[in-house]
């Protein structure tokens, strides 16, 4: 930033130097710009100043300038000294010497530290000042042949014809479905898609996965938890074409469906439930976003409305609560409550909902044409601004406080009814706690005037209230007094815990006002340096008209841009959308997107391994009104999706990367799969779902990290602790240990693909950490309940049925029984712990977490 | 460990071994298609199946030229030291205490144009052949001034905790940076692989603000994370299992599930992940000896113990974490982080109120280790191949935050660190801040320049070390790229 800021500075005291220029007598620089590169160098230069452009100019800017201002690639500020022509041709700002008027450069200006501050890591010694300074007086001489000037390298993609060729930017158009030699194969066109290029490759498509594998496979690509020995049994014995299409329409429909698919959502938008930084507070009302999308999914809402909802829900003609929770979207990000530099921290509030947006619904990293244009992809820096204008008019969430949160992030959700009844709750309470702060104040009052500075600053805080009143019985405060201090700051609390707004408030956007702020192309991506104004647009690459933005009815206190936007993002022709959204859905299926940078359909994103196939299911989407369910079932109905994971030497050879799809790609469950398949198996998950959430235990040890330790970090009921981990409350600065563990993702930006690592800190966290031993004495005590104590092969058998779900081996279970043995006689373990320890091994199976 | 292993063939499996051999390091065994992209100088090789792809995303790597320093131990003097009362001597301030002067400041306080000098509250004494002056806060570092190179102009972006903390773990002030320590081990790998790669130690009083930010992995994958080690106890998360858990009920359920998992394996020879992952169990269970061993100081002499002021209350815990962090370089940690200062205000370096009690407080506490941990990095041979950085996250104003006492609000403006070891010139001191050292004027480095210097020492050229993410080629230093601190390298 403090370059930003320089570079700022510069460039205004430019504009005003510019100004004086223009209306004075001087020849305006410009004119010297055009002067020809080509022109012979310094005609009337001497040898003797070419001489002393080589021994004293030459190696001051070989050492203090060229590095930046010279090369090839990264040159700053478009400012190159490498050559006369260069100099007085000058960069962004304009030249950087003027022959007229010599002592008025900008390059002294700059040396100087009088403006801009060159070079930025120091100023230079007097001596090399006063050199270059000469020089400049002396008209420049310059050899142009003393600095070698390596070629410059290409600049950014220009929107040309071609790039508008690219693949992504093209309309979608619905392909023909492949002819296939082995017809058979083909259950729907997915599979002929796919077999169409096996069969070019001479590859042939692995076998069907056995039964128990597929099941495993569809429960969890749908619903994120293992079948039930039961579900899987009846699955099993149904020998009918349809039992799989049976399965999947009740896992479609099961309210579990929308906490699996809700978490992908939620991994892509950066969810989280706190602010990051200092104070790293926690948003309130989050979790009705949270909730909003997995009721969303659930009710299979059409994907363009989902769009419209979370973009621009609060400018939609109807005002229902969820269309104003969905615009949560926009507070879920980090948020500085305390920035350096106000007007810049505003700009980067603005980043993460381009970096978001772009990248998300439409695969296009704007993001990277911030600071000048982006370096691989057509998107000029003014595409980065005209985008940004259409989120111009939001407030920031907040400015440091908590009731600045509520005012700009805040609003009621509820039926006017309601919120007339509720108003007079919010009054009644108010009152209580006015006049408990009155009594609390009273008190206060008597020592305040005691305090010391830093006791002041320290009084801020809640924290230190009761001890700083303490210190001072019984000097100027009675025993009794203190006593009474701290019995109404407990009822205080109290009554600040149960404030009736809890229940009819959400976390979403607003704006200034239906007029937005004005948008500048900003140099640099310094919000103190705005340049040319610019009016919300779309990216040009793509071809669309700007966008007509009419004014929204008089009610609305918003300028109707992202309204304007949403609607172009789900325009049919807006090329991306869907193609990007159908390749979530394949992703989370194959493992791999059939382009395998999801957030990144621009020219450094993977082509698509099966383009048409891309596009069919693109067109499916829309032409199946958005509607995502039939995509998945579409997926998991095909044959291509039931393949085997088996791998056979031939084709791998052939495709070790598996890019034609010639087996189905194993996979280990995400971080809260193996959490929730781990509470699931051991019969104690909750079911229970929405609301706010939960808090499981974090080892002491880890909270002691935070500078307040156990800050932040509730403690919920053992029932509570049990539910899905999609619930678990998302702290930024203090993620939950498990799913750190097994790759959660970073929620500081939005995570297209999850990491798989494998690491001893997830065996010390399964093997020996408390929550793995507790789950395994759980496990131990549902395996005694249902069969009694004694039963050890049964244990065994239904332990390993309950993890793996599928038909054991003798030996298997064998093993089992012989492990529980050896404990007991070997290790003087009792046989109930005996037990647990065996459960603690089912936990940690390899094929508990690894899907086939 | 006992040699009971049921499942035979266990090593007798090329693979395996192989992955043994090659897989383990500590936050990783993994082998990832994934991360096939990044890794730029990823030592690449082929499975022993012949078939599927190995890639260690933590074996060492070659660096980009021949490094200086192996091993990078960052003392981290949170709350943010005091530059005049420390190391940056400031004379024309004497005789000035409590007058108002004109100064630009920006602090928590916000931006100010005045203030009330606090002159600075220790003497300064000359030492060592480079006639260096330190404040007699640090009398025993002081002793070792002729190994140090001082940067006095450092400036940071952020003059507020969060932020500038932040800043000088991960290079940027915005939230979800990878840090430090995480570049270095994406960079280098690790010899040592079973232990952790990048250690951090924190201060009992609690941890600096916001907390595990600090050493956040970011955007990059598990593999490079922080290992936070306690002193005492069990010194990793989830090392040793719950009470009553002999290591030979850890063995018979290692053999039981390895029994499983090999089977399991079996039909699924080409996804190396599964061999890992058991890999894995048995690496976690030879670390429970490992990292215990790491952390044992009863292995060190008395005299050793007392360098480092172990034998003083005031200096043991941050001498053991010192003393700690040379037995960590030792087994080729590559990457060590101690925090002195924890939790707020005076718990830490962040001297609002009484400057003296705080200084003296902190100081008092981390002198003499710091000089043993010098002393005896060098009288070992070690200090030539290890980096020392000290520093905060900025420095003081040299003027009152309140109308009454000596509290100093925080400064980015201008600050002092310095380097010693892996390659770093002793006795010089760079860059100037004015007279009352409220600014950089001479010199001016930036935290990038800080970091750029770092990996350059450990062979590694911050402007080439990259990672593609979010449509970008990262970099710590950022975008703008940043060169190493010539003037002491």
């Amino acid at each position: 930033m403090a370059r930003k800021n320089r570079v700022g500075r510069w460039l205004l005291m430019r504009l005003i130097g510019l100004s004086l220029v223009l209306t004075g007598s001087f020849v305006s620089p410009q004119v010297i710009a055009q002067e020809p590169a080509d022109k012979p160098a310094v005609a009337k230069a001497t040898a003797e100043q070419l001489e002393f452009f080589r021994q004293q100019v030459k190696p001051i800017l070989e050492s203090r300038c060229i590095k930046c201002h010279g090369g090839e690639a990264n040159v700053r500020g478009k400012l190159r000294l490498t050559s006369r022509a260069d100099v007085l041709r000058g960069g962004e700002t304009g030249p950087a010497v003027s022959l007229t008027e010599p002592t008025k450069s900008l390059l002294l200006d700059a040396i100087n530290y009088e403006s801009l501050e060159m070079p930025p890591t120091g100023k230079l010694p007097q001596r090399e000042i006063d050199i270059l300074t000469r020089w400049v007086k002396q008209a420049l001489p310059f050899d142009d042949k003393a600095i070698v000037i390596k070629p410059h390298a290409p600049g950014p993609p220009a929107v040309d014809a071609k790039a508008r060729k690219f693949w992504s930017f093209q309309p979608v158009t619905r392909p023909a479905v492949p002819e296939v030699q082995q017809g058979g194969w083909v259950k729907n066109p997915i599979d002929a898609f796919l077999l169409a290029k096996l069969e070019k490759a001479g590859l042939a498509p692995a076998p069907a996965a056995d039964k128990p594998a597929l099941l495993r496979r569809v429960y969890y690509n749908l619903i994120g938890l293992p079948p039930t020995p039961e579900a899987m049994r009846a699955f099993l014995a149904d020998e009918s074409p349809q039992a799989l299409e049976k399965v999947v329409d009740e896992l479609l429909d099961s309210p579990q469906y929308g906490e699996r698919a809700g978490r992908h959502w939620l991994d892509l938008v950066r969810y989280a439930e706190s602010n990051s930084y200092e104070r790293d507070g926690t948003k309130p009302f989050v979790w009705r976003y949270r909730d909003y999308v997995i009721r969303s999914l659930n009710q299979d809402k059409p994907y363009d409305q989902f769009i419209l909802e979370q973009l621009a829900g609060d400018e939609l003609p109807e005002r229902t609560a969820d269309h104003l929770i969905a615009t949560g979207y926009y507070r879920l990000g980090t948020w500085q409550d305390e920035p350096v530099d106000r007007v810049q921290e505003l700009y980067e509030d603005l980043d993460d909902i381009v970096t978001t947006t772009s990248q998300v619904f439409l695969g296009l990293t704007l993001n990277c044409a911030r600071c000048h244009d982006h370096k691989l992809d057509p998107l000029p820096q003014r595409d980065y601004y005209r985008f940004m204008a259409f989120f111009h008019g939001i407030n920031r969430y907040g400015v440091r406080n908590r009731q600045s949160v509520a005012q700009f992030s805040l609003r009621d959700i509820m039926a006017p009814r309601e919120q007339a009844q509720h108003q007079q709750e919010v009054q009644s309470h108010l009152k209580q706690v006015v006049q408990i702060e009155k009594q609390i104040a009273a008190i206060e009052k008597r020592v305040v005037g005691d305090f010391q500075p830093v006791e002041k600053e320290d009084f801020k805080f809640e924290q230190h209230k009761i001890p700083l009143l303490k210190k001072r019985v019984p000097r100027l405060l009675s025993q009794q007094q203190f006593k009474q201090y701290v019995d109404l700051k407990k009822k205080e609390k109290q009554l600040k815990n149960v404030k009736p707004v809890a229940l009819t408030q959400a976390l979403c956007v607003t704006e200034t006002g239906r007029e937005p702020r004005k948008t500048f192309i900003l140099a640099r991506g310094n919000a103190h340096a705005p340049g040319k104004q610019v009016e919300p647009g779309f990216p040009e690459v793509l071809s669309f008209p700007d966008p007509v933005i009419k004014p929204l009815p008089p009610e609305k206190k918003t300028s109707g841009r992202r309204l304007a936007l949403a609607r172009w993002i789900v325009d049919r022709r807006n090329p991306l959308t869907a193609r990007v959204m159908v390749n979530r859905l394949w992703q989370q299926h194959f493992g791999r997107g059939i382009v395998e940078s999801p957030n990144n359909f621009g020219f450094q994103g993977t082509e698509p391994t099966h383009p048409e196939l891309l596009d069919w299911l693109a067109t499916q989407l829309v032409e199946g009104g958005w509607k995502l369910k039939p995509i998945h079932k579409l997926i998991v109905l095909s044959n291509a999706y039931q393949m085997s994971s088996q791998s056979r030497p031939q084709a791998i050879d052939k495709d070790p990367e598996n890019k034609l799809f010639w087996r189905f790609n194993m996979r280990r469950l995400a971080a809260e799969e193996i959490r929730d398949t781990v509470l699931a198996v051991n019969g104690s998950l909750n079911p229970k779902m929405f609301g706010p959430s939960i808090f499981p235990d974090i080892p002491a040890e880890v909270k002691r990290g935070q500078s307040r330790p156990g800050e932040g970090w509730g403690n919920s009921t053992p029932e509570e602790k049990a539910r899905r981990s999609i619930y678990i409350h998302s702290k930024r600065s203090l993620v939950f240990p498990f799913l750190a563990a097994f790759d959660g993702p970073d929620t500081d930006t939005t995570c297209p693909i999850r990491f798989e690592t494998t690491q001893p800190t997830q065996a010390l966290e399964m093997f020996n950490g408390p929550f793995a031993h507790r789950q395994a004495a759980v496990f131990g005590n549902y395996l005694r309940k249902q069969l009694g104590p004694e039963d050890t092969r049964g244990h065994v058998k239904l332990a390993l049925r309950r993890a793996l779900q599928r038909p054991l081996t003798g030996d298997q279970v064998e093993q089992g029984v012989r492990f529980i043995e050896r404990l007991q006689k070997e290790q003087a373990v009792s046989s109930a712990k005996a037990l647990d320890y065996f459960c603690l091994v089912v936990l940690n199976l390899n094929e508990l977490i690894y899907l086939d | 460990m006992e040699k009971k292993t049921r499942v035979q063939n266990f090593c007798g499996r090329t693979r395996r071994q192989f992955l043994w051999e090659a897989g383990g390091g500590f936050t990783s065994v993994a082998l990832a298609g994934l991360l096939g992209d990044d890794g730029f100088l990823g030592k690449q090789s082929v499975a022993a199946d012949g078939t599927s792809k190995f890639v260690n995303p933590l074996a060492p790597k070659n660096p980009h030229f021949k490094p200086k320093a192996k091993n990078v131990i960052f003392l981290f003097m949170y709350g943010g030291p005091s530059h005049i009362d420390t190391f940056d001597y400031k004379p024309k301030m004497t005789g000035m205490d409590n007058k108002t002067v004109d100064v630009k400041t920006f602090g928590r306080g916000g931006h100010k144009n005045k203030g009330r000098i606090v002159e600075p509250r220790w003497k300064f004494k000359q030492y060592g052949q480079s006639g260096k002056w330190v404040s007699e806060l640090f009398p025993h570092f002081a002793e070792c001034v002729d190994d140090v190179a001082f940067l006095h102009s450092m400036t940071a972006d952020s003059p507020i905790h969060g932020s500038a903390l932040l800043m000088m773990n991960s290079g940027s002030i915005i939230s979800g940076s990878p840090c430090l320590g995480t570049w270095v081990n994406y960079g280098l790998g690790t010899v040592n692989q079973n232990l952790p790669g990048f250690v951090v130690m924190l201060d009992p009083r609690g941890g600096p603000i916001s907390g595990p930010k600090n050493w956040s992995n970011g955007y990059m994958p598990a593999h490079y994370q922080a290992t936070v080690m306690r002193s005492s106890g069990s010194p990793i998360l989830n090392l040793s299992p719950p009470k009553g858990t002999t290591a030979k009920i850890q063995r018979e359920m290692l053999d039981t599930l390895s029994y499983y998992n090999v089977e399991h394996e079996r039909l699924r020879a080409t996804n190396s992940n599964l061999a890992a992952r058991i890999a894995s169990y048995e690496l976690a269970f030879k670390m429970q000896n490992s990292a215990p061993e790491a952390v044992d100081v009863s292995q060190e002499t008395e005299a050793t113990q007392k360098l480092y002021g172990l034998d003083d209350k005031k200096t043991a815990t941050f001498g053991r974490q010192c003393l700690l962090a040379r037995r960590l370089v030792e087994r080729d940690v590559r990457f060590i982080q101690i925090y002195s200062g924890g939790n707020h205000n005076d718990a830490n370096w962040d001297a609002h109120g009484d400057l003296a009690h705080n200084h003296n407080l902190h100081a008092g506490e981390t002198d003499k280790p710091i000089a043993g941990l010098l002393k005896d990095l060098k009288q070992r041979g070690l200090l030539d191949e290890t980096l020392v950085v000290w520093g905060g996250e900025f420095g003081r104003q040299p003027t009152a935050e309140y109308a009454k006492g000596t509290g100093r609000d925080h400064n980015a403006y201008g600050f002092t660190m310095w380097m010693a070891g892996g390659g770093i010139k002793g006795g010089v001191s760079v860059g100037k801040t004015d007279d009352l050292g409220s600014a950089a004027v001479e010199d001016r480095m930036h935290v990038r320049h800080l970091h750029a210097t770092i990996l350059h020492q450990l062979g590694l050229d911050p402007n080439r070390l990259t990672y593609f993410y979010g449509g970008l080629d990262r970099k710590l230093v950022g975008v703008e790229g940043a060169d190493p601190i010539a003037q002491i390298i």
